[in-house]
């Protein structure tokens, strides 16, 4: 009988400090039905339903989503795997790409549809990565059918503008895109040490031939352990290069791929940037070869699976933020 | 205590959620040109005779601790604000459906449980409005519930127990605040399903915060002038509006006061404890 719900609810959160949960027995999902409408009309929130209690935060909890700023918030950029295969095989790539690596292309026909979905969930940005994007001599056919929708920046090695590439790259419009471009250090030794010999030189003369075409870049650096001073000697390369502040991106290695030491990541630990590649939809593309980072198999419904990473990552912000306050300094 | 500086606002601790309502409540004034920190009482008579002695500089104070902070002071003391579920704050007679019972004549002859003899709505105002209606002890079987003396009914135990009562057939109707009746039917309709009004009060106040004259109105207008600027629409502000049970703060209606007044005299509840 819900009379006796009810007032098991207002004696247990009654009893319950705002900010903490109580966990309130409950029999069947009209009871749970209950228990969701009661707390919400009192302004509390039923955090989790387990097998036979429920748990109810006294109070209401305010959207982590929401305190996050707004490019941050899942959703507001799409990542795109168009391919896995690489010209390079850096001993810290979180995707353990290489030259041999499964290619897992996305076909043009799938990357428009999958911009299609973009748009319809209100994604406002596109990241396109792999592998190396470039190593698919039709990407340019990709990045107008991109770059028509949303902003959008193609992380790449800069390596493979030769050729009919170069030629396909010329034509591409400026408008919408940016390039971001991988290097590790100002000069070769740091860089050619994870990404292979002569990888550097190559690097530099890839940023100059996007320069010099007239596209926006942004340079990008992945930092390990034996980083040393590089960070400092990389923001001095980068001020000779004329790179704005938003030009430039320094951050380190994660633990995932072919990197074997370096920042731990986790669904709980990580904001997501939802990653769509050829296999389905990952929490983040830092982790995209992760089975524990899948979120789904299908990238269709795009909006669905973005609001199924939005309330996971509720789920995980909320039960942190309440285990911290249920350890109180004694 | 003349030369503290911060207004000491004592409030008491009637369950674990009153800890982080005042400390919303003092991270709010931290800012203003009234800073203010507060005291918890384990009951309401302490924190009369503090708010007396001057230990604290004002007290949020049931509508019962307000009438005898009021007498003790010779009439002087003032109250200074208040919810907007305070001004309109009622009793409410819940019996079984389908029992018949309609209007407040009707329970002549009945089993009414009320709750503490301490709690305006639970006990003193459902038993000062029986007797308007002519319907003395005499005349009923009064089932009472003194589960939290000391409270002034803030727990809605007595009203939970008097409504108990009804449910399992040991009283005929439950005098119990509007605010449990309310937070019973946010349970939805089967919560209440077996359960009616068999009658509602007009209106009266609750709660105020409470000061003696001697306070200097310099301390008490800038806090004042900031606690009615929260604002429902503003979220920081709305957490700790929607914990405390209001929408608004608001200046007091004594009126509403005249009630409960009339009905401690009757009843010569002591101005002491
Ligand atoms: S880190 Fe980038 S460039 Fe290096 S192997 Fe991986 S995808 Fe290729």
């Amino acid at each position: 009988m819900s009379f006796d719900l009810t007032v098991r609810l207002i004696e247990a959160v009654g009893a319950t400090a705002a900010g903490t949960t109580v966990m309130v027995p409950l029999d069947g999902p009209d009871e749970v039905r209950t228990a969701a409408s009661w707390a919400d009309a009192t302004g509390n929130t039923v955090l989790m339903v387990h097998p036979d209690p429920v748990e109810i935060y006294r109070g209401r909890i305010a959207d982590p989503i929401d305190a996050l700023s707004p490019e941050r918030r899942p959703g507001h950029r799409l990542w795109i795997y168009t391919n896995f295969h690489c010209n390079l095989a850096c001993d810290y790539c979180c995707v353990e790409s290489s030259p041999t690596a499964r290619r897992r292309i996305i076909e043009i026909d799938e990357f428009a549809a999958i911009i299609g979905e973009a748009i319809a969930a209100d994604v406002a940005e596109l990241y396109l990565t792999g592998g190396e994007p470039f190593m698919l001599i039709d990407l340019d056919e990709r990045l107008r059918v991109a770059t028509a929708a949303r902003p959008t920046t193609v992380l790449t090695n800069a390596m493979q503008w030769h050729g009919e590439r170069r030629r396909r790259l010329d034509a591409l419009p400026r408008d919408n895109l940016t390039f971001q471009i991988s290097l590790d250090s100002a000069t070769a030794d740091l860089h050619d040490r994870h990404r292979g010999a002569g990888s550097f030189a190559k690097a530099i003369e890839g940023i100059g031939v996007a320069t010099e075409l007239g596209f926006r870049i942004r340079v990008a650096a992945t930092l390990g352990p034996d980083a040393g001073t590089t960070e400092q000697e990389l923001e001095r390369f980068f001020d000779d290069l004329a790179l704005e502040p938003d030009q430039r991106v320094i951050r380190r290695v994660a633990r995932q791929g072919s990197a074997n030491a370096g920042l731990a990541v986790s669904r709980a630990s990580l904001i997501p940037e939802v990653c769509v590649t050829a296999d389905g939809v990952w929490w983040h593309p830092v982790a995209a070869i992760d089975p524990t980072m899948k979120v789904v198999d299908n990238w269709a419904p795009l909006r669905t699976t973005i609001d199924t990473i939005r309330d996971e990552y509720r789920t995980h912000r909320i039960a942190n933020d309440v285990l911290a306050s249920s350890f109180p300094c004694a | 205590m003349a030369d503290r500086q911060e207004v000491l606002v004592g409030a008491v601790a009637y369950s674990a959620n009153v800890v982080p309502i005042w400390e919303g409540i003092r991270d709010y004034f931290a800012e203003s040109s009234a800073p203010m920190d507060f005291v918890l009482f384990s009951n309401y008579e302490r924190q009369v005779e503090a708010l007396l002695a001057g230990h604290i500089d004002i007290a949020w104070n049931t509508n019962v601790a307000w009438i005898r902070t009021l007498r003790r002071t010779g009439g002087t003391a003032i109250a200074l604000a208040t919810r907007d579920t305070d001004l309109v704050f009622t009793t409410v007679m819940v019996g079984r459906a389908g029992s018949g019972l309609d209007g407040i004549e009707s329970l002549r002859g009945k089993q009414v449980a009320l709750g503490s003899r301490d709690s305006g709505q639970a006990r003193i105002l459902p038993l000062h409005f029986l007797h308007r209606a002519g319907i003395t002890e005499a005349d009923m079987d009064l089932v009472i519930f003194d589960s939290d003396v000391g409270k002034h009914g803030d727990t809605g135990r007595s009203d939970l127990d008097a409504l108990r009562a009804v449910v399992d057939g040991d009283a005929d109707v439950a005098a119990i605040g509007v605010n449990t009746w309310n937070s019973l039917r946010a349970g939805g309709d089967g919560a209440v399903a077996d359960l009616a009004v068999v009658w509602e009060s007009e209106p009266y106040s609750h709660c105020n915060f409470s000061v003696l004259e001697t306070l200097p109105s310099e301390r008490t207008r800038p806090w004042v002038e900031h606690l009615l600027a929260m604002d429902w629409e503003i979220p920081e502000h709305r957490r700790i509006l929607e914990l405390e049970g209001l929408t608004e703060w608001k200046l007091p209606d004594l009126e509403g006061y005249r009630s409960l007044t009339a009905a401690m005299d009757e009843q010569n509840i002591s101005d002491h404890w």
